[in-house]
């Protein structure tokens, strides 16, 4: 047993390494980043990193990135909580083909659709927009309405019947019998969807290449390959920390929900 | 109140609440229609579209020139297409089933009620969090020549590393380590929710028989789990399919002379580099059908196995 407790520490501490490194070199001067062996801590904590890299990112585009992530959370809820609803309690001829469509995006590989996707938004007239760069994600809506539904469904039938016996129109149920219950399921959304779209980086790139619309990841890339060098190492994982501190503190508040949410996904 | 218009018969065990209301079918297409057009217009035209752009000779911005098949026929007398088909069978043969076996050897491993494994367990789920730009220039600095991590450690048992990420030969390898790295986590959480559902009883079975921790992971737990394997093996094919273009975007593009660029890869920068929509999206196509005749393949030796009696 203390085999397997050794085993876990060892191997999640592996696991963990790269970003352990990322957070203690924020910290680090440049030299002190490729140091070897390198030091667990940094010896003089170096705040101005957090400062340099915050100038090179600017607060713009840390402000699309929440525009981003929270207009694709919106669209989709909006769109995704009626439908799904309608699947789970609504009597309808289609509602098994419907289940049926929506589970096939899951095994179609994401870059297929860019190009086409690319093209669409084009033709739409929508790119270097905001609604450019969230409609097309927000209306691929499959997982969030698979989510809703496998959730309302475990919703005793009783509670809407009894609310529709007293003349409740469908509406009425969704909002005042069935959204406020919903809360386990909603915090479960919006953690994976907030994650997913938060670190998305392709998508926000092609939709919107100018630099008004830039996201964090976007502003980010370029310092991976190499081809900044005016940047140091150290604020570039300063950098790096910026971009992952929301989706971090989403994490650790969320986790449960979060690790359900995704283990759920395909499976249903 | 509208009536009953009809009922569905479904045999002789025909459920008696099947009955579908004029009214109830309204508000439902109603609640589902804007859904339903997100998702036609995002999820499902995608991919219709991009059959169609194949045809065509388009640059964006010019009135697209039909062309018939020769997009398609283009593809086979194509080199660079043979090269990035090469690595992408690299990439999903070396990165595919050595993430599923790790996944599964690790949710094994923490899945375990003592006290304090499931804060233990966060650690294993870290790489998740982080997005692929970040993975990438944290990975990019370990992996640097003189100054990266991995080589420093290398040096120390006196092997002196490469260049990883210009290396003809490792930049894949390098590639698909750090694809690893990210994938786990969600190989992890699909194994741990597929071990819930495996009965406790037969350990107690297997234990009794004599069968050693080594021989239960294996012939007890690891069939047991099948359904997860499968869906495990799909969702890692897609990933490595598409999540490869990402990651060599980023950290090496595509290159040392395209070693690292996959058909994806090379589709993206067909369209967007050389504006060439219509090849890409041929070219797309063709990924999508080397993916169903792999799943094809795995599916026939499955079958051939099984008969077999192995």
């Amino acid at each position: 047993m203390l085999l397997r407790y050794l085993a876990i520490a060892v191997i999640g501490l592996l696991m963990a390494v790269p970003l352990l490194f990322m957070l203690s070199g924020s910290l680090k001067s440049a030299a002190e980043v490729s140091q070897f062996p390198p030091s667990l801590l940094p010896s003089v904590p170096i705040w101005q990193n957090f400062a340099d890299a915050w100038e090179f990112l600017t607060p713009r585009v840390v402000v699309n990135s929440f525009i981003f992530a929270f207009g694709v959370i919106l669209v989709q809820l909006a769109i995704s909580i009626p439908a799904a609803f309608a699947l789970a309690k609504i009597p309808f001829r289609w509602t098994g083909l419907i289940l049926g469509v929506l589970i096939i995006p899951h095994f179609v590989p994401g870059n297929l659709s860019l190009i086409p996707l690319y093209v669409i938004t084009n033709e739409l007239g929508l790119l270097n927009t905001y609604a450019g760069m969230i409609l097309p994600i927000g209306g691929q809506c499959a997982f969030a309405v698979l989510l809703f539904r496998q959730f309302f469904v475990t919703l005793p039938k009783g509670l809407t019947d009894a609310a529709r016996l007293d003349g409740a129109g469908w509406f009425r149920v969704l909002t005042s019998i069935t959204m406020p219950l919903a809360g386990p399921a909603m915090a479960t959304y919006c953690s994976v969807t907030f994650l997913t779209a938060w670190n998305m980086y392709i998508w926000p790139l092609l939709a919107a290449p100018d630099p008004a619309h830039r996201v964090l990841n976007v502003a980010l890339a370029p310092l991976a390959s190499g081809s900044n060098v005016q940047i140091s190492p150290a604020v570039a994982l300063a950098g790096a920390v910026i971009a992952m501190l929301p989706v971090l503190l989403v994490f650790v508040v969320s986790q449960k929900w979060y690790v359900k949410g995704v283990a759920g996904t395909g499976i249903d | 109140m509208p009536s009953v218009t009809k009922r569905r018969e479904r045999g002789p065990r025909a459920r008696s609440g099947t009955t579908y209301r004029r009214h109830d079918s309204a508000v439902a297409v109603a609640f589902l229609s804007p859904a339903m057009i997100g998702f036609t217009v995002f999820a499902v035209l995608p991919v219709l579209g991009g059959l169609a752009l194949g045809l065509f000779d388009w640059d964006l911005f010019s009135t697209p020139r039909y062309v018939g098949a020769r997009n398609f026929v283009r593809l086979f007398s194509d080199p660079t297409m043979w090269q990035s088909l090469f690595v992408t069978l690299q990439f999903l043969l070396l990165g595919v089933i050595p993430t599923v076996l790790l996944g599964f050897m690790l949710a094994v491993l923490v899945n375990s009620k003592l006290p304090a494994v499931p804060a233990l367990r966060l650690l294993f789920f870290v790489p998740m969090i982080a997005s692929s730009a970040v993975t990438a220039l944290v990975w990019a600095m370990l992996y640097n020549e003189r100054q990266g991590f991995v080589n420093q450690a290398l040096g120390v048992i006196g092997v002196d590393g490469p260049n990883w990420l210009s290396d003809t030969f490792w930049a894949l390898p390098a590639l698909v380590i750090v694809m690893i790295w990210s994938a786990l986590p969600l190989v992890i959480i699909l194994y741990l929710a597929g071990l819930q559902r495996v009965p406790d009883d037969i350990y107690a079975a297997a234990s009794l028989d004599g069968a050693g921790p080594w021989r239960q992971l294996w012939s007890m737990t690891w069939p047991s789990v099948w359904p997860t394997t499968a869906l495990v093996l799909a969702l890692q094919a897609i990933g490595f399919l598409s999540g490869s273009f990402e990651m060599a975007l980023l950290l090496t593009d595509g290159g040392p002379l395209g070693t690292t660029q996959s058909l994806a890869l090379y589709a993206y920068r067909v369209a967007f580099n050389d504006l060439n929509f219509g090849y890409a999206s041929a070219l797309s196509m063709f990924q999508l059908v080397v993916f169903a005749a792999i799943v094809g393949i795995v599916q026939g030796v499955r079958r051939t196995l099984r008969k077999g009696g192995l």
